[in-house]
């Protein structure tokens, strides 16, 4: 028996939705395979974050100038910025605090502050740290960021 | 450019791209197929119960619109692997689908438009637009060389699109006022909605603004107690375009980009600033305007109205009632009843009566789309638009800096908040408003806007991967 037209129109009708989800779930499949491959690349070892060597903790927040609590505690990075621009490794969000502040480094064990043209300045043991010059310190040494303290833990 | 090779060409080739555009072409042919099948039994040529030979089946000429748009994804693809082989394989088949349905749908409702109206070529016009798109498409992401161009002239773009719609502004205030939209330019046959381009520019000087004071926007300038003072003098800039922007589209009395704007801002403001204060307080400043509009105009009050009209109840309207449902009303509930007829898999192209409706082929083409293609097809096409969306939100993710980032995720935005106030608009939720649903409504100056903002979005994603390959 021939085609009829109304059923050919239907057929069309019904076709053309199973195309349109098998266009979504094509997509939908090329997406997550997209997906898949992102992840394999940010779970390779190169491209991980850089290791914690140290850490820093609040102790002083000023009365409560800045919103920091004493106990916090921020990761160390054998390079570590920190600032109140986004780009900073640390991100501190306080008045007293410059866009780029202070760069803490890492080497063979040895720490050093180094201050980077701040404002309110940065001190290691209340010794203030002169422009872009590394001043070297120790586990347990107290630095202050502008007006917050920190204690450095290895 | 690097140099051309053949060997090369075929290694970097977009496979991808183009086997995800089989499907979309296959549908496209045959909806066309189904169109001009449609259209023979409408005209009485054929019997719908006579049976299907080759005398009947349409000849390929009939298929022209569509092999030539099916041509230029092609060359498009071609033109992408030779020149920008890593950038995103995904857009290109989803725009290029719905721009196909959005020719398709421009085809069968032209010739069908009611009487004063009708309109044969609207669908060739609608195809001669996208061509137009892809050409704009072609020319922003070959020309866009740095984005630093676009960042460092941020004032530029917002003045030149202030500009140009008070350019329609003072046009249409001279003209009448009793026309449905206003912000229309017309230049010799030339139909321009200056609006379409200022949406961009705005996102721009948005980006560009935002990404250059992200600290200060972010901290918020002063505290006292527990009050958050925002810093005004960095957030001034920002509003006073936004002010604008707002006063011109009250001038002209375009609500819906009114709203479309407003929600760019939104989104921009908490993507710089991470802040959800400066959303609830944007917010509430919103529905005070909103509030103070509805008071002021007569046209929003009746927008409004639309939405609380009871359509389910139609047996027992009282006169008052019936009267908006022919007059003020019309569109909305014939809307509404176009979609209602469409159930679960429509009518199928070409045999359902979506010309009932006024203005369908633009404002209105979400109901047309839901009576031919049904519910299970306007589904599938918001899935489209979602997945649309993800891309972008994608690409901006991946984007190397604040002004890229950004400026792909305000770009993806607008198609996402153009999607949900006019598809909201069309089914009641909201009040109805004149903005396009992007790459199916008929017009010429959206078009060519979206794919601008294709253009860009492809041009950040490029450039990412090849800083991620000169890192790599």
């Amino acid at each position: 028996m021939p085609l009829q037209l109304d059923v050919f129109l239907l057929i069309l009708r019904l076709l053309l939705i199973v195309l349109l989800y098998l266009f979504l779930m094509q997509v939908v499949i090329a997406i997550t395979r997209d997906l898949k491959k992102t992840a394999a690349v940010s779970a390779n070892p190169e491209n991980r974050a850089p290791p914690v060597v140290g850490h820093m903790i609040v102790v002083d927040n000023a009365d409560g100038i800045s919103s920091l609590s004493p106990g916090m505690s921020f990761d160390l990075a054998p390079i570590t910025s920190i600032g109140r621009g986004p780009t900073n490794t640390i991100q501190l969000t306080d008045n007293f605090i410059s866009s780029e502040h202070s760069l803490i480094e890492n080497h063979n064990g040895i720490w050093y502050v180094r201050d980077v043209n701040s404002k309110y300045g940065t001190y290691v043991n209340n010794q203030p740290a002169p422009a872009n010059k590394p001043l070297p310190a120790k586990p347990g040494d107290i630095v202050k960021i502008g007006f917050i303290s920190f204690k450095l833990v290895q | 450019m690097h140099r051309f090779s053949f060997r090369n060409a075929i290694r970097q080739y977009r496979w991808q791209e183009l086997v995800l555009l089989i499907i979309p072409f296959m549908i496209l042919l045959l909806e066309m197929t189904q169109l001009l099948l449609a259209r023979l039994v409408h005209a009485g040529t054929v019997n719908g119960t006579a049976s299907l030979n080759v005398k009947n089946l349409p000849t390929i000429e009939g298929l022209i619109p569509v092999l030539g748009l099916i041509g230029v994804l092609i060359a498009v693809n071609i033109l992408l692997s030779v020149f920008f082989p890593k950038t995103d394989q995904v857009l290109l088949p989803l725009v290029g689908l719905l721009s196909g349905i959005g020719v398709l749908m421009a085809l069968r409702i032209g010739p069908n438009l009611l009487p004063p109206f009708t309109d044969p070529a609207l669908g060739t016009r609608q195809l001669i637009w996208v061509m137009l798109g892809f050409i704009a498409f072609l020319i922003t992401i070959f020309g866009l060389r740095s984005m630093d161009w676009l960042r460092r002239n941020y004032y530029l773009w917002a003045i030149l699109g202030i500009v140009m719609v008070g350019i329609t502004l003072v046009h249409s205030l001279r003209s009448n006022l009793n026309s449905p939209t206003h912000d229309q330019l017309n230049i010799g046959p030339l139909n321009l909605q200056p609006s379409e381009l200022l949406k961009i520019f705005l996102v721009i000087f948005f980006a560009a603004y935002l990404s250059k004071n992200i600290d200060a926007v972010a901290e918020g300038g002063m505290r006292i107690g527990p009050l958050h003072i925002p810093p005004f003098n960095k957030l001034g800039p920002i509003a006073l375009m936004l002010g604008l922007a707002l006063l011109l589209f009250l001038g002209i009395r375009e609500l819906g980009l009114a709203l479309l704007i407003y929600g760019i801002f939104l989104v921009m403001i908490y993507l710089g600033s991470g802040k959800i204060s400066y959303v609830i307080a944007s917010l509430v400043i919103f529905v005070l305007l909103g509030f103070i509009g509805y008071k002021l105009f007569g046209y929003v009050r009746l927008r409004f109205e639309a939405v609380t009209f009871d359509v389910l109840d139609w047996q027992n309207w009282t006169p008052a009632q019936q009267q908006f449902a022919t007059g003020d009303g019309l569109q909305i509930v014939q809307g509404l009843i176009a979609l209602s007829s469409g159930g679960i898999i429509g009518s199928g192209l070409g045999l359902g009566h979506p010309t009932f409706v006024p203005v369908v082929q633009s404002d209105m083409i979400f109901t047309a789309l839901g009576e031919e293609l049904g519910l299970a097809g306007l589904f599938a096409i918001i899935g489209i638009y979602l997945l649309i969306i993800y891309r972008g939100f994608r690409i901006a993710i991946e984007a190397s800096d604040a002004f890229n980032q950004l400026l792909a995720a305000g770009l993806t935005s607008i198609f996402a908040i153009q999607t949900i106030i006019i598809a909201a608009g069309n089914m009641k939720l909201l009040p109805l408003t004149g903005i396009p649903l992007p790459f199916l409504s008929y017009g010429g100056s959206s078009i060519i806007a979206n794919y601008i903002i294709i253009g860009i979005l492809l041009r950040i994603s490029h450039n990412t991967a090849r800083e991620r390959q000169g890192l790599a």
